[in-house]
């Protein structure tokens, strides 16, 4: 009776066959391709872990081996201030990750900035290249600043001094074949009226290839102690990581998979001169640049690489130890009750949503820096292809 | 008369389609509940890993289901007729999903619906907070299917179910033909709230002769998204999970889908009566789900996304008396093209990498026992090849599904 039935209703398998044949004829096989577009493609080494994309290049200045080693010699350089006495190597130090160690440098004519030197790790990921300037997005415009600024004075050229500083550097043997190698497709790289620009693409090629990723952290060679620091540093009550974000530990992060350029600047609650949010001038942050109240004290949150070779920190250097800079954030802004400017920043109404009070144990800080030590890449500092090259030619560092 | 209600309750229950959509009978007040709950003899995923099926881009509650015991679906549901033309419905419900994700009740169905122009019909008009009417399958409650996980492509390209805010007018069930069209707020996955809005179309045919039904239907529904995240694991505010002493945990890649989203499929559904005793049901819906838009995430990363992707599932039956013996088949195929600087990167981050090409497949055996009218019991064999791992699961549930109020055989109108 149960095949009779089955035979009476012949629409069964035939539907079943149709459907099978409908499906098996459907479905392909599973792919998933990706084209992105040339953004592997360098013709710079930049010798980078895998996992980290390649930084941006200018179109009008692509980055090269020999522009990087021309940049190095200028970068060492002395002749490159009005008096011969500093040279961008003074304020960045390679052993201290390109920072100098003081809390405000002064210039070559002996003024004292009003910020503290930014440390030269992975600029060429920074979003913005200075501690409160939204506009300065290139390496190429800030190192203007530096050079050619006159508040504050750093290395002091002017229109007056530019043509006898550029040559003393064209009386540099050593000069003529590194330019030349450099920007080939000029006549005449450093005796042209592109001699400066070359000078500025050649340091800023430089800067742009210091390249730090081979910390303990990156090899995965965490102590117990750096374990936990880790996990505190990515836990909601201390919430460092969100403007320490990402393989940079800087929100304020791109590279060539990013499409937009976000302006990430952090009012941390270090001031409060005025009972209504006030940081101390000059240094009000991007306020200086947009004058937006909202602005006021919002500076770039720095990379954490190498951090524990920069002290002193914050944007004036006023804060000492990482321990110091951890505990201001414990309370929610630090409070100053003497010197120049007292205040309570922990009230300040402009102070970032994440800082916020948090409870943490003496032990817990020691564990938190033991993380931050973990970023300290000894190879960057070490370098021989970042370290002062006249030393190598067995000539004194002009 | 015992053997003929069961034969009914499992020939209605199994395999025809069945719908979450109700229309409440004369009564004054109908008050229903179901639970389903089922053991498992092993987890999707590990504990701190995320389910995502390489290839897809996943979302909604298709949460993975977990080893042990876990309530599947947890509903109580209200219907009442309001006067002759209108009715209002209101389901109260868990969703499924381990480890916390789904336990939390919400009100799934709150609707109004009015009649219209005959005595009753066929026109019907409904407005609130409902499921969807165009895939039978995506409206069905765990308790209703013949197994106990939900389809593959319905956990792939909706999010496992659908409830939203919307209207929906459609000439209901005339002369064997149902069709109407829906509109959508956008709140259920694939859309987001932040779209344009979403609707879709529908029609189906239901055809009976001597011990011969058929049900066939086909529908497109088109939605749009902007910054669609997956809610199961991102969206918001995000945190490495802590992992016991000896493993490890990774943070959720928080990346998001702005573009449109166009979806259609057929469904079928065959049911044989070989006799009083033997019924034999063959069910099954193809999907075709195809995404353009871009895939982004929070720093800036972005790239273009043209995906194609089908499945579908098909799944014979047969029952004797209180028993029904099933074997259901799924496949799924994605083929995606991203394009762009970030495409590598935004491709694992997102899960529609599939390096390996894998064609996630389930097939699923189940035998179920309708023990009382209101009780029943299955256990399935389930080899999972969705993952790159393939695993092979046991599952033994119970499903009830009480009417509390009023306890007369007569029921109000379920799709």
């Amino acid at each position: 009776m149960f095949v009779k039935k089955l035979r009476a209703g012949p629409v069964w398998p035939a539907l079943l066959l149709c459907v099978s044949a409908l499906l098996s004829g459907c479905l392909e096989s599973s792919s998933t391709t990706v084209d992105d577009q040339g953004a592997r493609v360098s013709s710079f080494d930049w010798d980078l872990p895998e996992s980290i994309p390649l930084p941006k290049e200018p179109e009008d200045n692509p980055m090269t081996e020999a522009k990087f080693q021309l940049g190095r010699h200028l970068f060492y350089d002395r002749r490159l201030s009005t008096n011969g006495t500093v040279s961008c190597a003074g304020c960045h130090q390679q052993d201290k990750a390109f920072s100098d160690g003081v809390a405000r440098p002064f210039g070559a004519t002996g003024e004292q900035h009003p910020r503290n030197s930014q440390p030269l790790v992975n600029v060429a990921w920074a979003s913005t290249v200075t501690w409160g300037n939204p506009s300065l997005g290139t390496i190429e415009r800030q190192i203007l600043l530096p050079l050619f600024g006159d508040d504050p004075v750093e290395h002091g050229l002017n229109e007056a001094n530019s043509e006898q500083v550029l040559r003393s550097l064209q009386a540099d043997p050593t000069y003529g074949p590194l330019f030349q190698a450099a920007f080939p497709e000029q006549n005449d790289p450093l005796f042209g009226d592109l001699a400066w620009d070359n000078v500025v693409k050649a340091l800023a090629s430089f800067v742009r290839g210091l390249v730090s990723f081979d910390s303990k952290f990156d090899r995965g060679e965490l102590s117990a102690s750096a374990q936990r620091g880790e996990r505190l540093f990515n836990s909601e009550r201390l919430e460092c990581f969100h403007c320490h974000a990402g393989y940079n530990f800087s929100d304020a992060t791109v590279d060539r998979l990013t499409t937009f350029n976000q302006l990430m600047f952090h009012n941390t609650g270090l001031y409060n001169v005025d009972g209504m949010g006030g940081y101390p001038e000059p240094n009000t942050g991007r306020h200086e640049v947009t004058g937006d109240p909202d602005h006021m004290g919002q500076f770039r949150a720095p990379t954490l690489r190498n951090i524990a070779l920069t002290a002193p920190y914050n944007h004036d250097g006023s804060v000492e130890t990482l321990e110091g800079v951890i505990r201001n954030y414990a309370a929610g802004g630090r409070v100053l009750t003497t010197g120049p400017n007292p205040g309570d920043g922990r009230m300040n109404p402009f102070k970032d949503g994440f800082i916020t009070s948090f409870a943490i144990s003496e032990q817990e800080i020691d564990d938190v820096v033991a993380f931050l030590e973990s970023l300290t890449d000894e190879s960057f500092i070490t370098n021989p292809r970042f370290s002062n090259p006249w030393n190598s030619t067995g000539q004194e560092t002009p | 008369m015992i053997r003929k209600t069961f034969m009914l309750l499992t020939g209605l229950g199994m395999a025809m389609p069945t719908f979450g959509h109700y229309i409440p009978g004369d009564g004054p007040v109908e008050l229903s509940a179901s639970v389903v709950a089922t053991w498992r003899s092993d987890d999707i995923v590990e504990q701190n890993d995320y389910w995502r099926i390489p290839g897809a881009l996943m979302g909604g509650h298709a949460w993975p289901y977990e080893r042990g015991v876990a309530v599947d679906e947890a509903l109580l549901g209200l219907g009442a007729r309001i006067n002759e033309r209108t009715f209002a419905v209101i389901e109260v419900g868990t969703h499924g999903g381990g480890d916390g994700h789904g336990d939390s009740a919400e009100v799934q169905h709150a609707y109004l619906g009015f009649q219209c122009c005959e005595e009753p019909g066929p026109w019907v008009l409904e407005v609130g907070r409902m499921s969807s009417a165009f895939s039978p399958s995506l409206a069905t409650h765990a308790g209703d299917r013949l197994t106990s996980e939900s389809p593959l492509v319905n956990d792939v390209f909706f999010g496992r179910d659908f409830h939203d805010e919307g209207v929906r007018l459609w000439w209901h069930e005339t002369a064997g033909w149902s069709a109407g069209a829906e509109y959508w707020r956008g709140k259920a996955f694939p859309a987001n709230t932040d779209g344009d809005g979403v609707w879709d179309v529908f029609a189906r045919h239901a055809w009976s002769a001597g011990p011969t039904s058929i049900t066939l239907g086909g529908w497109y529904y088109q939605a749009d998204a902007i910054a669609r995240a997956d809610h199961r694991y991102g969206g918001g505010h995000t945190h490495t999970p802590v992992a016991p002493p000896g493993a490890t945990a990774e943070a959720f890649p928080d990346t998001r889908f702005t573009g449109d989203v166009d979806v259609y499929g057929i469904h079928a559904g065959l049911e044989y009566r070989l006799s009083t005793d033997w019924v034999m049901g063959l069910e099954g819906e193809w999907m075709h789900f195809a995404m353009d838009g871009t895939v982004h995430d929070a720093v800036g990363r972005q790239a273009r996304l043209d995906a194609d992707q089908q499945g579908g599932w098909l799944q014979p039956s047969i029952s004797w008396r209180r028993h029904t013996l099933g074997l259901r088949g799924e496949m799924l195929t994605t083929d995606n093209h991203l394009t762009g600087s970030a495409a590598p990167v935004l491709a694992e981050d997102s899960g529609l990498a599939n390096a390996s090409g894998h064609d996630p497949m389930r097939y699923t055996a189940v035998w179920r026992y309708q023990w009382r009218p209101d009780v029943a019991f299955r256990a399935e064999v389930i080899q999972d090849e969705t993952l790159a791992d393939d695993e092979l699961r046991f599952a033994f549930g119970v499903v009830w599904q009480g009417r509390l109020w009023p306890q007369s055989r007569i029921r109000g109108h379920q799709h």
